[in-house]
């Protein structure tokens, strides 16, 4: 079938071109405009070579520090939270019950909003706290209503960050649950295996690839969250609910400074590489443990 | 007795616990049908109209749903034509290090949008590019091919090499092969990944927000919008919500199994 002068091998360059001008060079770009110094609002000062100084700028920032933790208590809280309540979720669904494939159709739904609403459900009819739903729970229980954007912003980002996502856990995780053979269960059983002895040591290694697939997916798409943040807080009060996406975007569409916008995407992107690399890391250290 | 007791609990908490997590949807959709007078009041009795719908169905609205139609479509046709080519070439066409292009293309899926834009947006100013379609589609394909080539791959290495095989000594060419035979194989494989693309792009933010002003933005910057310039609209803008949520929700509701199998065929062993 495969021959070397092959000429359809030639049919993956109008791909690998149009990605490449999309992700790969402007990012060679992003590395080189960090180095100099640029404020597209000031055209009199012109760009010029900046070395490090917009590194060093940002990280005597002690706001970056801030967004850095944001961005990384985003993502251990809500991975932990996501994956535990998708296993729970798919458990409690993965019975036969009546109605049990429209309750699992329903779940889904939250993934499939876009953030943009999401946000700004939550940030009105649910949690406002002089109008919404927020208002007259509170009230109905003689409570103070409480201001979840400002107060409480990133536990509150990161609760409906929870809301959306673990739909999606639920879907990868619970398909694992499905496609497991009932031999398997049957014998452990007879062997004598339930509950929690069944769960953890049966259940659980079999959906090990599942629920790494889920974490890993879902690692990349809350560490991007952004619509979320930029529809309910802007990040703020201050920049207590900013994460780097949004903070890069801020220095960028706010400060029009060129140079700081791209030094704080490079970091992002080395804290992402990070963090995954850590992931994985951490993935596999837990899987070796389970064979 | 018990054991029964037990497992009519679990059903009654798994009805609860989907009811409460979907309620805000829910709440969104009733609300969309109250009048704006009420719709602070969280009461389940009142009399519904369409006032809410009629107000947002204006050309405005449509303007913006007109964009994330032609941008959607846009960049779905692209990147499933690009990603299925490519899949193709990556399983079949014996390229040297096949495997080190797929983690390529897997890899940009891991680069926050963040770490492209400033240049992006500069290089699209320049070429006056900015706030048009085409800017929009161009982006949104290059997150739109790694998606479906990560998916559609793992579609082309299920078809079975003896049907290739077959077709290949009954005299089939190489494009006979691919249109004839495999084609239909992967046909089911190919949609489904393209109506993640279609539910990706439809609900993309960032570059929606950043990249366009007026001109082209989409329905998600719509919507971002009754944050800031008619936030005490609720019913109305339950409504548009509900709108703009609708599409997706179906294609969920429809292909949710697919994207699965598509997602953790790949990764998943046995």
């Amino acid at each position: 079938m495969t021959t070397k002068g092959d000429k359809s091998k030639l049919l993956i360059l109008p791909a690998l071109i149009v990605v490449g001008i999309v992700t790969q060079i402007p990012f060679i770009l992003t590395i080189i405009y960090s180095f100099i110094s640029w404020n597209v609002k000031r055209p009199d000062l012109g760009i010029s070579f900046a070395g490090f100084s917009n590194y060093k700028k940002i990280l005597s920032d002690g706001q970056f520090y801030q967004v850095i933790l944001n961005s990384l208590l985003i993502v251990v809280v809500g991975l932990t939270i996501c994956t535990v309540l998708g296993i729970l979720f798919g458990l409690m669904l993965n019975r036969e019950f009546k109605g049990v494939n429209l309750l699992r159709t329903l779940f889904v739904i939250p993934y499939f909003v876009m953030e943009a609403v999401v946000g700004i459900i939550w940030k009105t009819l649910m949690l406002n706290p002089s109008l919404g739903l927020n208002y007259y729970i509170s009230n109905a229980l003689g409570l103070e209503p409480i201001d979840f954007f400002g107060k409480y912003a990133l536990l509150t980002i990161m609760l409906l960050i929870i809301w959306q996502w673990t739909p999606f856990f639920f879907l990868i995780i619970m398909s694992g649950l499905q496609n497991m053979p009932s031999e398997i269960l049957e014998s452990a059983r007879i062997d004598g295996a339930t509950g929690w002895k069944l769960l953890l040591h049966i259940q659980l290694p079999l959906i090990r690839d599942h629920i790494n697939v889920a974490m890993t997916l879902g690692l990349i798409n809350i560490l991007k969250v952004f619509g979320l943040i930029y529809v309910t807080t802007s990040g703020g009060p201050g920049s207590s609910s900013s994460n780097l996406p949004y903070y890069s975007y801020k220095a960028l569409f706010y400060d029009w400074n060129v140079g700081t916008a791209a030094a704080i995407a490079v970091v992002t992107v080395a804290l992402t590489l990070i963090v995954v690399q850590r992931f994985y890391g951490f993935m596999n250290k837990n899987n070796s443990k389970n064979i | 007795m018990s054991r029964r007791l037990n497992r009519n609990l679990l059903t009654t908490m798994a009805y609860v616990i989907v009811i409460l997590w979907l309620f805000p949807m829910l709440y969104m959709f009733l609300s969309s049908f109250k009048f704006e007078s009420q719709v602070a009041v969280p009461s389940l009795t009142f009399t519904p109209t369409l006032d809410n719908y009629r107000a947002v169905v204006t050309p405005e609205f449509f303007k913006y749903l007109s964009n994330s139609v032609q941008i959607t479509f846009g960049t779905v046709i692209v990147s499933a034509v690009l990603g299925v080519l490519a899949a193709y070439a990556l399983v079949y066409s014996g390229i040297k290090k096949a495997n080190s292009i797929y983690f390529w293309f897997i890899t940009t899926i891991f680069l926050p949008a963040v770490a492209v834009i400033t240049p992006i947006y500069i290089l699209l100013a320049k070429a006056h590019l900015l706030d048009t379609k085409l800017a929009l589609i161009l982006l949104n394909t290059g997150a739109g091919i790694p998606l479906m080539i990560w998916m559609c791959t793992t579609y082309f290495k299920e078809i079975p090499g003896e049907i290739i095989e077959a077709a290949t000594i009954d005299g089939c060419s190489k494009a006979g092969t691919f249109f004839k035979i495999m084609l239909p194989l992967v046909k089911n494989g190919i949609i489904s990944s393209a109506l993640l693309v279609f539910v990706v792009t439809w609900n993309e933010f960032f570059f929606a927000v950043t990249a366009t002003a007026t001109q082209s933005a989409t329905l998600p910057v719509y919507m971002s919008k009754f944050m800031t310039q008619q936030g005490f609209f609720w019913g109305k803008m339950s409504a548009a919500g509900t709108m703009v949520v609708i599409v997706p929700i179906l294609i969920g509701f429809f292909t949710y199994k697919s994207f699965v199998k598509g997602l953790t065929a790949g990764s998943v062993k046995g």
